[in-house]
């Protein structure tokens, strides 16, 4: 648009200014957009404008076959994508009526769970980077490669691993690759330390981060809000835990929560449930070899597959909240309806329009990152 | 503008015998030094925090992220654009100085890749703007990204001999091409606050295919530059 065509707002008698954040702009978190009305430099009114990812997956996914649909899924959350291909298949197998073996059920657990591992270290080092310190940044990038070079080595995949299908899984595992695994644990252990002393107990961060965006546990929850920004509202609730599924009731983890709603303690969540994911992948380093048997059920031919009749809603706890997909089948060898509940619609749109309102320029990206959007998710 | 006017390429033979000795250096220099703005328009965009943090190092190549249009030289362009983001990328672009390069990663780039069936998505970026180089793959490894960013480095390098590191000049030879295609997607009232002609005009890269029915159109609609009003007011 020509300068001369752009109808500047016209204010009252106030020094109220507009600005605009994105979808080009270093503090925001992928291709999304931000409006903000300030006043000198507090933040009046906040305006999410997002739609510049917009692939129309929805309906992408009813002209495809059931299977084809699986290579679609994980680029719906790119730095998260395991937890897309899990639910999926799960969902399809609700509606099949049948059950994934026990071991690719502890194997998909292994997967989900490195994959909240790999995208909370990414998260810290984008955390951090908003407030001006870029050492974690380059720390969570590289300890994040780690567990993608296991990725690569176990599903073929560095990013997205198309890993699953309806009935199991793909493959089974290398040779040794329980020994690499725990070998990749010990190191992230071992730098609890050091991410404690340069990130978590720095004065610039937590000065910067402490009473930021602070949501209260009631806005939280009218917001539809999910995941370690719940918990870190002090509400304990974690679908592994209150709705479990796969054998996560097999297993011993905790619920970290925190009690102030604020940046801070979003991180913090984060840190804590990075040591319990490790802490689970511990457990499946033990009890995988015990478990014998095939990594999946017979499925019919996948290019002539009609999924029988009905509708499936499944849930899973992915790092950035809740994911659950609604899958409707009329019998055909496409799927009729799938909707997609992410948790970063809620996060990224209506809860930081909510938390901008009041709070200063200098932290609006602080905010966005420490909610741990996912623009793509928003889209779709 | 009307189609019968001759209009010819400024020549770009220099008569100073040294000329190619100062050109291939400047060409040098240029492949050595490289800002890149990186416009995550999707998935593609998780690959280059790997790609410029230590693990894979990007800087050892003079290749360095820039945070504004103005001041970079590669433009990257990282997956899929759906329309209302193709919009930003082309103001992106046409703000950037001359000489200016663009790179498209991920297969979907090149053809639209997984969402070649989408309603919302533009498919050949090419169409709309010129593209140096393209890294194929869904998505490129880091590897693949570096590998892209050293063929460019070599095309800028060798641009006197090979001609293949100059796609910037294409946008202003054959403007009506590319905005024929952006009217296409957008509407016909599609413009942008850069006045494109009068730049291929500065460079003397205007050529009979810079105008046609698309320009056009444009001057129909399109009003001069004109400085614009602050409105902000302040409390009295």
């Amino acid at each position: 648009m020509r300068p001369e065509n752009y109808q500047a707002v016209q204010l009252g008698d106030s020094n109220e200014y507009e600005i605009f954040i994105g979808p080009n702009h270093p503090g925001i978190e992928g291709n999304y957009a931000f409006r903000l009305l300030l006043d000198g430099d507090t933040i009046v009114k906040g305006t999410a404008d997002a739609g510049y990812l917009h692939r129309g997956f929805e309906k992408l996914m009813e002209g495809r076959l059931w299977i084809q649909n699986l290579a679609l899924v994980p680029r719906i959350c790119v730095p998260d994508p395991a937890p897309m291909e899990v639910v999926y298949s799960m969902a399809v197998e609700e509606i099949m009526g049948i059950e994934a073996p026990r071991r690719a059920q502890w194997i998909r657990v292994m997967q989900l769970e490195l994959s909240r591992v790999a995208a909370h270290l990414f998260t810290f080092g984008g955390h951090a980077a908003t407030t001006g310190m870029y050492t974690p940044m380059f720390w969570g990038v590289a300890d994040r490669d780690l567990v993608l070079d296991l990725f690569e080595e176990f599903t073929g995949g560095r990013v997205y691993s198309i890993y699953n299908i309806p009935g199991g899984v793909r493959r089974e595992l290398p040779d040794g690759f329980l020994q690499k695994l725990s070998h990749l644990l010990d190191y992230l252990e071992s730098r609890q330390n050091d991410y404690d002393n340069l990130l978590f107990t720095n004065q610039v961060f937590v000065k910067r981060a402490k009473n930021t965006g602070t949501l209260s546990k009631k806005d939280a929850l009218e917001l539809g809000v999910t995941g370690p920004n719940l918990r870190a509202c002090g509400l304990e609730f974690d679908i592994r835990k209150n709705d479990p599924y796969l054998v996560y009731d097999e297993l011993d983890f905790e619920i970290p929560t925190q009690q102030h709603g604020d940046a801070y303690s979003r991180i913090l969540v984060r840190r804590d449930e990075l040591f319990q994911s490790i802490k689970i992948l511990r457990q499946v380093i033990e009890k995988l070899p015990s478990i014998d048997g095939p990594i999946r059920t017979t499925i019919p031919n996948p290019l002539s597959w009609n999924v029988k009749t009905g509708e499936a809603y499944a849930r899973v706890e992915s790092s950035k909240g809740e994911l659950a997909y609604y899958v409707v089948s009329n019998g055909k060898d496409k799927p009729y309806r799938v909707h997609v509940r992410g948790p970063s619609s809620m996060h990224a749109v209506q809860t930081l329009e909510h938390l901008a309102k009041g709070a200063r320029l200098e932290d609006v990206a602080q905010i966005m990152f420490s909610l741990d959007a996912c623009p793509p998710e928003v889209d779709r | 503008m009307k189609k019968e006017l001759k209009i010819k390429e400024k020549s770009t033979e220099r008569t100073n015998p040294l000329a190619r000795v100062f050109d291939d250096f400047i060409s040098f220099c240029q492949s050595k030094s490289l800002f890149m703005l990186h416009y995550c328009t999707g998935c593609g965009a998780i690959e280059l925090p790997p790609a410029m943090t230590s693990r894979f190092d990007m800087e050892r190549l003079g290749i360095q992220p820039m945070v504004t249009p103005r001041q970079a030289d590669i433009l990257l362009i990282t997956g899929y654009v759906s329309v209302k983001t193709l919009k930003r990328v082309i103001l992106t672009y046409e703000q950037m100085q001359s000489p200016k390069y663009v790179i498209g990663i991920c297969s979907c780039t090149v053809n639209g890749g997984m969402y070649w069936q989408s309603y919302a998505t533009a498919k050949k970026l090419n169409e709309y703007l010129p593209v140096d180089v393209y890294i194929a793959g869904c998505m490129p490894r880091p590897e693949a990204v570096i590998e892209g960013l050293q063929r460019l480095k070599n095309n800028i390098k060798n641009d006197r001999k090979e001609q293949k590191g100059s796609a910037w000049k294409d946008y202003f030879r054959r403007y009506d091409y590319y905005l024929g295609n952006q009217q296409h997607l957008f509407g016909d009232d599609w413009q942008t606050p850069t006045d494109i002609i009068a730049e291929a005009k500065l460079y003397g890269l205007e050529t009979e295919e810079t105008y046609g029915k698309h320009t056009d159109q444009l001057l129909k609609i399109q009003k001069p530059l004109l400085p614009q009003e602050m409105k902000v007011r302040m409390k009295p």
